[in-house]
């Protein structure tokens, strides 16, 4: 390890999450040697903070704080830059008794209306009585709140210019917010999820004690946005709650340098890092041959995987691949959460890699039913078309699960239908939106969780998303299903298909697939399409609709997963449906129903 | 010494791979309506003018470029006056 960064054992005995509030994990935490420490795109330590220096400087940003006179529980917006100012305003906010509230950094090539516009929306969304971002965002914060009601907003430099008032801190409690975190899930307006402290800290020990059974010696690489909860509490929050030291790459330089993402790990010989499964695959194309066994990953114990649908294949892969350099492909560690849950609600068990389930497809699609297959039967049978998901594993203790139907009974082992959840880490509400609340959350705390999957045993199995399911007579089709087969045609990537259903005036749904396509040509273009559309009749018996649309245009939520919700909004709006005969449809009552 | 006048065609040169055969490229050229670039693309391509230039990309002037002039503005300025 190059000089400088924390070291790897904190010196002082390893507590598992057991707190009251933040601000106690952060002032245990503080009595050791661990900390942060951030990474420039070239592997260079940039910038390392203590715990104890973290405590101490944002104490006395929390100070100055005060000095605004906002109310107690006041918004603070902070721009999520990875960096050692989001940790000192987040915990100022703590020890201050404000509310932070991470808001994405989303840059994209000419984006600059949209950010403004989303920041904008985002900082009236959750009230924002002050907002702080990084140096280089300050012009587009400024850009986005002009007209809004903020205290304060800037740079970093603005509040170091407060005076700190003398009177003591009076941190946030048990029973008040930890912070609201907008949630990616959202196909409407933003929402911003309410976790308490209480939440979180329970949500916490779960994952330290359970999850990942952290022990002394662990050590934390992460590149995922600060915004994200996957970033934020797994790899915040969760590291300041296990007194773990963690080294940071800024997503942005994980995105143009993936294999910095290797280096740091062999580097630090870090032993955890999480990834959405679109991670190891941009990290794996964008490695030559050669460099596969130029790595130590012998170290990593656990490469969590979450955050969307959890695919084998590009894992494997993955695995594979950097078994040279070390890797253990049984480090793989599946799990299931979301925002609204703090972040976990399942973990797989450790040291097992990934557990796939092979079920018949066509009886699950037919009757909701997850009949297991042995390999030999889908194998040699080519009657049966084998679907296969990822076990996510055993809820947290002290969360409950339920799998149940559209009528709301509670259905047995392996059978499919809406997941929902009860448990401590659970939110209080979507903040200032009590209508949306209502439809997710019920007075006695089953949060529906708007996914679709089945138990095995207690252990839980993701379809995906209940919304996105296309019924085509009376079949339940799984767009990821549909989409997997576009990606499988020669120039087609996974990202860029998306599927969903439309329907016609009398109710009857017919699939569409929506491509991005690099081709030119438009005779190779009418290949493709021609090319699918037999093999998804092949596949699933259903005829489908194919739309080929120009690269980047697939709407994406804040964290970058596909909304198949908007791509379908859009394919209405562009209308090339109506020069189909197959498909007539009324658009005005689709889109009403597209944003339910 | 670089200069607009001889920035342009290495510019060229490294988008080269990124753009489809047949295509000529022009200061006018639009990096994504064009070219298509997609996301993931973009990254790419700012790590390969980064190391190629020996420069840093700053996050905040990503938003403000369009065309391939409008990159070969930005990077002029940034190895006139390194970041």
């Amino acid at each position: 390890m190059s000089g400088g960064a924390t070291p790897t054992q904190s010196g002082i005995p390893l507590r598992s999450g057991d707190f009251l509030t933040l601000t106690h994990a952060l002032e245990y935490a503080a009595q050791g040697n661990t900390g942060c420490n951030f990474y420039t795109s070239r592997g260079k330590l940039s910038a390392s903070i203590s715990y104890s220096d973290l405590h101490r400087q944002s104490s006395a940003l929390a100070k100055r704080l005060l000095s605004l006179d906002l109310q107690r529980g006041a918004r603070m917006a902070i721009v999520a830059d990875t960096s050692p100012d989001f940790l000192r305003f987040f915990f100022a906010c703590q020890l201050a008794g404000f509310v932070p509230v991470p808001l994405p950094i989303s840059i994209h090539l000419g984006g600059h209306d949209a950010y403004v516009k989303q920041l904008r929306r985002l900082l009236q969304t959750c009230g924002a009585s002050a907002a702080m971002a990084p140096e280089e965002i300050v012009p587009f914060l400024e850009e986005a709140s002009s007209g809004l009601d903020l205290t304060i907003q800037g740079g970093a430099d603005v509040f170091a210019s407060l005076p700190e008032v003398s009177h003591d801190l009076c941190p946030l409690g048990q029973s008040e917010l930890a912070y609201i975190q907008f949630t990616s899930g959202s196909t409407r307006w933003p929402r911003g999820v309410e976790i308490t402290q209480e939440a979180v800290l329970s949500n916490l020990s779960g994952i330290i004690q359970h999850g990942l059974q952290v022990q002394a010696g662990d050590r934390c690489v992460s590149w995922l946005p600060f915004y994200h909860d996957m970033g934020l509490v797994g790899f915040v929050l969760g590291p300041v709650a296990s007194q773990l030291s963690v080294d940071y790459l800024s997503t942005r330089d994980f995105a143009m340098r993936p294999r910095q993402w290797l280096n740091l790990m062999t580097q630090s010989k870090a032993t955890i890092s999480f990834s959405p499964s679109f991670g190891f695959e941009l990290c794996l194309r964008r490695l030559a041959e050669r460099d596969r066994d130029q790595f130590d990953l012998s170290h990593w114990r656990i490469a969590g995987v979450g955050a969307e649908t959890v695919r084998s294949e590009p894992l494997l892969q993955f695995a594979k691949a950097l078994e040279p350099s070390g890797f253990n492909e049984k480090a793989f560690l599946a799990c299931y959460g979301m925002a609204e849950c703090s972040l976990a609600i399942s973990f797989a068990p450790l040291n097992q890699g990934l557990m796939v389930d092979h079920v018949d497809g066509d009886y699950l699609s037919e009757h909701q039913e997850a009949i297991s297959l042995d390999a030999e039967d889908w194998n040699v049978s080519p009657n049966i078309r084998e679907s296969h998901y990822v076990n996510c594993g055993d809820p947290l203790p002290g969360c409950d699960v339920e799998i149940r139907n559209e009528s709301g009974d509670i259905l047995p082992e392996r059978h499919a239908g809406v997941i929902f959840v009860k448990g401590p880490g659970i939110m209080t509400g979507y903040f200032g939106d009590p209508v949306t609340t209502q439809e997710v959350l019920s007075p006695d705390g089953w949060l529906n969780t708007g996914d679709i999957g089945y138990c095995i045993g207690r252990s839980l199995v993701i379809i995906g998303r209940e919304k996105d399911i296309i019924i085509i007579n009376g079949r339940n089709i799984w767009p990821q299903d549909l989409e997997y087969l576009a990606e499988c045609l020669p120039g087609v990537r996974p990202g860029d298909t998306s599927a969903f259903s439309v329907s016609n005036s009398s109710g009857e749904e017919s699939a569409v697939v929506v491509i991005q396509c690099r081709e030119t040509d438009q005779r190779k273009r009418e290949q493709l399409i021609e090319e699918l559309k037999p093999i998804v009749y092949k596949e699933l018996g259903i005829e489908c609709f194919v739309e080929l649309i120009p690269p980047r245009t697939l709407p994406r939520t804040s964290s970058g997963k596909l909304s198949r919700s908007r791509a379908r909004e859009d394919f209405l709006k562009r209308g090339n449906w109506k020069e189909s005969s197959e498909l007539v449809m009324d658009a005005s009552s689709s889109v009403s129903s597209a944003s339910l | 010494m670089l200069n607009q006048e001889n920035l342009l065609p290495r510019l060229y040169e490294i988008l080269g791979p990124f753009t489809k055969e047949g295509r000529t490229l022009n200061p006018e050229t639009q990096l994504v309506a064009d070219l298509g670039l997609d996301s993931m693309q973009v990254m790419e391509l700012l790590s390969t003018i980064e190391d190629d230039f020996d420069i840093s990309v700053p996050l905040n002037i990503v938003p403000e470029m369009k065309t391939v002039n409008d990159l070969a503005d930005q990077i002029s300025k940034l190895v006139v006056s390194p970041s």
